[in-house]
């Protein structure tokens, strides 16, 4: 899980061109969106793009995409939900 | 177009060091490659960190410039906001055409898509300076900054104090070979301060960004009145020598779009013919050919009104200039369809 | 004191018709254009619906009265089609024979084409008859091809923000005639489907795999369609001199941006909002005179709560019929601005107020829902017709019955 928490960061910030941030800037349970990372709309749908590229994960709903963006540890969690135990 | 207007304050990024510092000074850029690239000033004093990591470059020129002009301008809110554009932003169209393919339209990034449309720099300008006037982005070639401008200054009419008015334009390497490949570049490479003496089919590319804060009375401040201003579309023979005749019966000095490319030099001669005794400055050699090269021959012609005086370093191969410039006569046409005279006047 | 502007021709080619009869004809069987491609190269072909003009590029070539050759695109033919009726119905015979500018609208260009093509366009080994394709990229190539076909040389511009662009081509286009720039404009937008576009509005999830339901409760987005529409403007001195017969009259407009998202309105529907009151301001209407809202209605998520919200804040308790006619013809982008005009100068001319097809319950953050049967027989008098775009682009369109 903290494997995947550090790999995660990396990817969003690669993905998101976070050019000043990082790993360790983002906290596993600080919002992404609004404050936080001053992330928007748009970013939302890039992250979604980065769970179907790199996790093979879609997600159909944007609702359901809100909760799971959360945060670095909603969307690990989610990740693993999804991976074969 | 009747009616005049004025030219408050401008901006340019392009080939040469135009963003910043004295241009009565700064050195001519020039290249044998035949395109002719922007030198990018530093965004982040223009534009938040978090609004530029996901822009492309012709976005964050665009915006940059459109900024820097309002800067100039001494202008807070813009009012009206009118760009043209012959291409918008080709890194982001070329990405997602790409992308497509690549992911077999699946896992789509909705970035390129919503930056390769064509009003999205002026969407931008409104957002970061929250402006909720009136907003209209042309995008037709050799016309994209000319209708814009027409559009200004018809807004100036209507009783607008001021608008901000622009042009935007890359070029990538892809494009640039697209391109090559219909004739629109010269064949061997030509060094750009020799442009004009290389007669030859096809040009030397280029690109850039320029914007204006246009008024509809003069201050001090002000670079020059346009007070004449005519499109012609694709003109039949002998058409344009007399649109040039009835256009204007004088001007101090003719800035022209010359890019001696053989295809379309004729064009040039018919103003030769009319105008025979009048000094010309050609500015090719210094922004490239592009879509919207129009804005930059404006820029340039603006602030030799101004300044009264030329760019020497720039335009060494000229000489016998007048004394006085009171009044400059614009012509440029793109790849012989479309062709645009102004006439600028001091202030 | 400023020209009044009027419509006096219409032509226009979409998804429900080949020609103004033919779409007026479906408008009124309430028979959608919605279906699946045939001609889009996607893998979405039978998954996402369309609206796409049934007809081949072979055959619009026929239409538009030109042999089949390179270069002309899907978007050019659709728009030429639609040229020619409008200016057959405007009685044009030639457009030199008054000064005439083209006021066109383009969001992709011959996207349509060049991207079936493109990788062979920048692949050094591959050459051939395609490479006439490659002036087709951009915006004004469909303009061009469209102007020099019908002889326009006097103004051509044309003008892409996204959803609103031809919106804004007819807006363009009554401001130069009142400036007395020209007598006589024709204005308005053309769009072909695009492997590019679907995709693009994909990425942004954006796209219903149901026929899309405008101001539904369970509406999740738009489908795309194409088409291409122009109406030909005349100022009032022109008209009376060449005794031109009047359809009715454009009387107000406006563009606003909204500056609040590059993609999304506002949840307040600000933008729109001031759209729709600047317009109705400058057609010296009230609000009470008005009879009917084309509304953008894309039934996306957000705009259709923003547009509605609007409604609610410009109308209050008393919002006018209004409907979205997007189920009939797709979201056709550039074009749809000048679709919705003509529908608007339809239900002028025949009394009718369309069905918003695919609704059937009330969203929740509205009081109001649009008309959702055929009402014939209906004096209208005056139409608002809404588009808007990325980028914050907002515009409305107040179009007028003719009262002399």
């Amino acid at each position: 899980m903290e494997e995947l928490k550090k790999k995660l960061k990396e990817q969003i910030i690669e993905a998101l061109n976070l050019q000043d941030t990082k790993p360790a800037d983002i906290d596993d349970n600080a919002p992404l969106f609004g404050e936080g990372l001053g992330l928007d709309s748009i970013d939302s749908l890039e992250l979604m793009v980065l769970l179907e590229r790199q996790y093979h994960i879609k997600v159909e709903d944007p609702r359901e995409g809100r909760k799971i963006l959360q945060s670095v540890q909603s969307m690990a969690e989610f990740i693993q939900s999804k991976q074969p135990a | 177009m009747k009616g005049k207007c004025y030219i408050q304050g401008m901006a340019a990024i392009s080939p040469q060091p135009t963003f910043e510092g004295d241009i009565f000074s700064a050195p001519l850029v020039h290249t044998d490659s035949n395109l002719l690239a922007c030198i990018e000033p530093d965004y982040k004093p223009f534009v938040p960190g978090n609004s530029l990591r996901r822009m492309t470059r012709v976005l964050k020129m665009g915006l940059t410039t459109a900024l820097k002009c309002l800067q100039e301008s001494g202008v807070a809110t813009p009012g009206p906001i009118i760009t043209g554009t012959g291409k918008g932003s080709l890194q982001d169209t070329e990405r997602f055409i790409k992308e497509i393919e690549d992911y077999k339209e699946t896992a789509l990034n909705p970035t390129p898509f919503i930056q390769s449309t064509y009003n999205s720099v002026n969407g931008l300008i409104a957002l970061q300076q929250k402006c909720t006037a009136y907003n209209n982005t042309f995008v037709h070639r050799g016309f994209s900054f000319e209708n814009a401008l027409l559009d200004s200054m018809m807004l100036i009419q209507e009783g607008e104090p001021h608008t901000l008015t622009g042009a935007f334009e890359e070029i990538t390497a892809e494009h640039f070979y697209i391109k090559s490949r219909i004739g629109y570049w010269k064949s061997e490479s030509t060094d750009s301060r020799e442009l004009y003496k290389h007669l030859s089919p096809g040009t030397i590319a280029g690109e850039g960004a320029v914007f204006f804060t246009l008024a509809g009375t003069p201050t001090q401040q002000s670079y020059a009145a346009i007070s004449g201003f005519k499109m012609l579309y694709k003109p039949v023979p002998g058409k344009l020598t007399a649109t040039l005749k009835n256009f204007t019966t004088h001007a101090d000095l003719i800035v022209t779009g010359r890019n001696g490319d053989s295809n379309f030099e004729h064009y040039y001669q018919e103003l030769d013919n009319c105008f025979p005794d009048t000094p010309q400055l050609p500015f090719k050699h210094l922004c490239g050919e592009y879509d919207t090269a129009g804005a930059f021959g404006l820029w340039l012609s603006a602030h030799i009104l101004k300044a009264q005086q030329v760019p020497q370093q720039w335009f060494s191969m000229f000489n016998q200039l007048p004394e006085h410039i009171n009044s400059i006569l614009f012509y440029n046409h793109f790849y012989g369809e479309q062709h645009v005279m102004i006439l600028l006047e001091r202030v | 004191m400023a020209e009044r502007v009027f419509i006096t021709g219409i032509g226009m080619v979409t998804a429900i018709g080949d020609d103004v009869a033919g779409n007026l004809q479906n408008l009124r069987l309430q028979r959608s254009g919605l279906g699946y491609s045939s001609y889009i190269d996607t893998i979405y072909k039978n998954v996402l619906p369309v609206a796409e003009v049934k007809r081949s590029s072979e055959s619009l070539f026929e239409m538009a009265g030109i042999p089949v050759r390179e270069g002309f695109t899907r978007t050019t033919l659709l728009g030429l089609v639609a040229m020619r009726e409008a200016l057959l119905h405007a009685g044009i015979t030639d457009v030199q024979s008054a000064p005439t500018g083209f006021i066109n609208a383009s969001t992709v260009g011959g996207m349509c084409d060049t991207e079936k093509l493109y990788f062979d366009i920048i692949n050094p080994e591959k050459t051939g008859l395609f490479l006439q394709y490659i002036d087709t990229l951009d915006c004004a190539d469909c303009t061009q091809r469209i102007a020099d076909a019908v002889g326009f040389s006097e103004h051509i511009a044309t003008i892409s923000t996204a959803c609103s662009s031809s919106a804004n081509a007819l807006m363009f286009g009554a401001r130069m005639i009142k400036q007395g720039m020209l007598p006589r404009m024709v204005c308005g937008g053309t769009e072909a489907l695009t492997r590019f576009t679907l995709n693009g509005f994909n990425s942004l999830k954006n796209v219903d795999k149901q026929f899309c339901r405008p101001f539904d409760q369970q509406r999740t987005g738009l489908n795309l369609g194409e088409g291409a529409a122009y109406l030909v403007l005349e100022g009032e001195s022109f008209v009376k001199a060449n005794n031109s017969r009047i359809l009715a009259e454009l009387t107000g407009y406006c563009n606003t941006n909204e500056a609040f998202h590059p993609t999304s309105p506002s949840p307040e529907g600000d933008g729109a909002y001031e759209a729709m009151k600047a317009a109705l301001a400058m057609s010296g209407r009230t609000l009470e005179e008005v009879t009917y809202i084309n509304v953008h209605g894309t039934a996306t998520l957000n705009n259709d709560v923003s547009e509605g919200k609007a409604l609610e804040r410009l109308f209050g308790g008393k919002v006018p019929l209004f409907s979205s006619t997007k189920p009939f013809t797709g979201h056709t982008l550039a074009a749809a601005g000048a679709i919705e005009a003509i529908f608007s100068v339809l239900a002028i001319q025949n009394g009718l107020i369309f069905p918003n097809l695919n609704f059937s319950e009330k969203m929740e953050e509205l009081n109001i829902t649009p008309v959702t049967e055929l009402i014939e027989g209906y004096p209208v008098n005056n139409v608002i017709s809404n588009s808007f775009g990325f980028g914050g682009n907002n515009a409305s369109l107040v179009i007028s019955k003719y009262e002399g």
